[in-house]
């Protein structure tokens, strides 16, 4: 993994960087590159898709450590796929991991 | 770089050793010491491309150590000896890089492996066909360039994935369908359609949608193929054929150049959409299913690529091994159908679907249910399958929903995540399952693996879908899958059952299974469009 994927981002880190991310709810336009998008939205559109369908394990509401959920998205580990920074950017991940460690578990989710 | 000498075809099948000997270099991690490089490239080869390339799209899109590489490494396949492991990546953000790019691997005869999002699971993701290959990962160019909602297509960069196409046309009240394979929100159109790969909508034969492409060619230059080339090309994304020869099929499932743009037709959504499926209960019904179904498929009742999923597949996506049975040997069919039935599953699950109006689903329903009744069929819609998961499940990838559930299958056997896809083509007669069947359950029996397939139609052909699940975290049971699927080829080549696709492990052996006239053109056109070999040697067996 790259060192700037290794350095864990407080709280008003993450913060900053969402802010700092502007478009990232407001999509994508033509003959634009995907804009940084929010922790809620690379969860919605890669993780969740088996954290929560009875794939992968649950991991919402955990308070899973950031640094172990950046090495399993860039390694993967068992069944789970690895994630690219080209997929996944290092201020998306450091974001996401946050997040993920903050969040409250979803009694939607379905799995273990 | 070293200059070599050698049957280039030769090295394709060569095991780990034969292939290191040939190349006579080694290094540490992805690109030092142990490292297999490849042939005729040398340590200070590669470091001079990586370098180079750095000046192209920036340090931080070049990987090159272990940890930055760790992301390409990972697979499903057997790789018992990590002979496809890519050595570095590089990631460029436009066609200007692109082009940059192969002009250094042409320089450095250093090879590149062009992948689109690489992430065809049980295929080989971003693992390379030979030793010693430098990622070309577009995932960065990942522009929607133009969506027609008249004339109902799309023109995409090969980064997009069906996810962000999805959104797109979500975002903008646009009422076209996509059409997605099994794992579609992280894998992408471009990369899906060049795999020759298939969704489940009546737009699922997705390099039949594909429509003009922009390639850029190994020696730098840029093609637009079908219309794309005339000094107007207001019509690149309506019309296939251009004129003369067709070359849009050369570069899918190929090495012939990198393709940076690709035009695609969307589904208008129908008025009114009809999932079902039809239970049937013993596994000696697959002929009559087949045969009553041709039909419909080659008249267009059934508009959609129609998809037979046995129990045992069925019950992997969702369940583990122990819950079915705690032998080691092969899942047996009484424990399958024992399990199966009691989670509302025939043995044979017919899924399809009806689209249009109401109308014309009604007159569809009424040929589809006679043909059903006459074989002892069990038809159910929605409102009789409620919230049954599987059914949920097909329900949401035949109006182009996105899914990952298929990826439980690599959980089948524990956390190890073995998988790869076997899938032999046959014509679409009932006769001709039933020596399938027995083959497949011989061979996969004699490894001790178990039988979980699906066989679809597309239109007068006949997929048999062979997940091959193993423990990949067991070593001496990834060499065992590795060696049950080698045999799972040349068993079924041998009837004339040839794969229509495979993973990077097995693209060689697949290519022999198509004659020697076959592959003595493709090396060919190679010769004549990459002299040098630098674009992802080794796929589809050809150097």
């Amino acid at each position: 993994m790259r060192k700037s994927a290794c350095v864990a981002l407080g709280l008003g880190g993450a913060v900053i960087a969402a802010l700092a991310a502007g478009s990232a709810m407001a999509g994508q336009e033509l003959g634009q590159p995907l804009p940084q998008r929010a922790p809620e939205k690379v969860y919605a559109s890669v993780c969740g898709y088996c954290h929560g369908t009875n794939v992968g394990p649950i991991i919402l509401g955990r308070k899973l450590a950031p640094a172990l959920i950046k090495t399993m998205v860039r390694s993967g580990m068992n069944g789970m796929p690895s994630f690219r920074p080209s997929e996944i950017s290092d201020a998306e991940l450091n974001d996401l991991a946050v997040w993920i460690e903050k969040s409250k578990a979803n009694p939607k989710e379905k799995g273990k | 770089m070293s200059g070599i000498a050698m049957d280039r075809r030769g090295l394709l099948g060569a095991g780990v050793m034969g292939a290191a000997a040939v190349a006579g270099t080694a290094m540490a991690g992805p690109t030092g010491e142990g490292a297999m490089l490849a042939p005729g490239v040398s340590r200070g080869d590669l470091a001079g491309a990586l370098k180079a390339m750095r000046a192209v799209v920036g340090d931080q899109w070049v990987s090159g150590d272990a940890m930055a590489v760790l992301p390409y490494a990972k697979n499903y396949l057997p790789d018992p000896s990590g002979r496809h492991r890519p050595v570095g990546a590089v990631c460029p953000a436009s066609v200007e890089e692109v082009q940059a790019i192969l002009k250094i691997a042409n320089q450095y005869r250093q090879p590149v492996w062009p992948v689109s999002t690489g992430k065809n699971m049980g295929y080989g993701m971003t693992s390379t066909a030979m030793p010693g290959q430098v990622v070309l990962d577009l995932k960065r160019m990942n522009r929607i360039l133009n969506v027609d909602p008249e004339l109902c297509t799309a023109l995409v960069e090969p980064g997009v994935t069906y996810q962000q196409l999805k959104d797109y046309l979500d975002e903008h009240n646009i009422p076209l369908w996509i059409d997605v394979p099994t794992v579609g929100p992280i894998v992408s159109p471009v990369g899906n359609t060049l795999d020759r790969g298939v969704g489940y909508t009546p737009y699922g034969e997705h390099f039949m949608v594909q429509c003009g492409m922009e390639v850029v060619l190994a020696n730098g230059e840029i093609l637009k193929t079908g219309m794309g080339s005339t000094k107007n090309p207001s019509a690149w994304q309506a019309f296939k054929w251009g004129y003369g020869p067709y070359l849009d099929g050369i570069f899918t499932q190929s090495n012939f150049g990198v393709v940076t743009k690709m035009g695609m037709w969307l589904m208008p959504k129908p008025p009114v959409y009809k999932p079902m499926v039809v239970r049937h209960k013993k596994v000696e019904d697959l002929p009559r299913i087949v045969e009553a179904m041709r039909p419909m498929r080659i008249n267009n009742i059934i508009p959609n690529v129609v998809l037979m999923m046995s129990a045992a597949y069925q019950l992997a996506m969702f369940h583990r091994r122990s819950e079915v049975t705690q032998s080691t040997a092969p899942v047996s069919d009484a424990e399958v159908a024992k399990f199966a039935a009691a989670h509302d599953l025939g043995m044979w699950n017919t899924y399809f679907a009806l689209y249009g109006t109401e109308g014309m689903i009604a007159e569809s329903e009424k040929i589809v249910r006679g043909a059903f009744a006459a074989i002892d069929g069990e038809v159910m819609t929605q409102e009789q399958m409620h919230d049954n998961p599987w059914f949920h499940h097909h329900a949401t990838l035949m109006q182009g929903g996105l899914s990952l559930e298929e990826i439980g299958l690599a959980r089948w056997k524990g956390n190890g995540g073995g998988l790869a896809w076997f899938a032999p083509v046959a014509p679409a007669k009932g006769s001709e399952t039933q020596g399938q069947i027995a083959l497949a359950k011989q061979i996969l029996g004699k490894y001790g693996f178990d039988y979980t397939s699906a066989f679809a139609i597309g239109s007068r052909e006949l997929h048999h879908i062979i997940a091959l699940l193993f423990d990949k975290s067991d070593p001496e049971e990834e060499k065992r899958a590795d060696a049950c699927y080698r045999e799972l080829v040349t068993g079924f080549g041998d009837q004339g059952w040839a794969s229509y696709r495979t993973g990077v492990h097995a693209m060689d052996l697949v290519a022999q299974q198509y004659g020697a006239t076959n592959r003595a053109v493709n090396d060919a056109i190679k010769a004549a469009l990459d002299p040098n070999h630098i674009l992802a040697p080794g796929k589809s067996g050809i150097a």
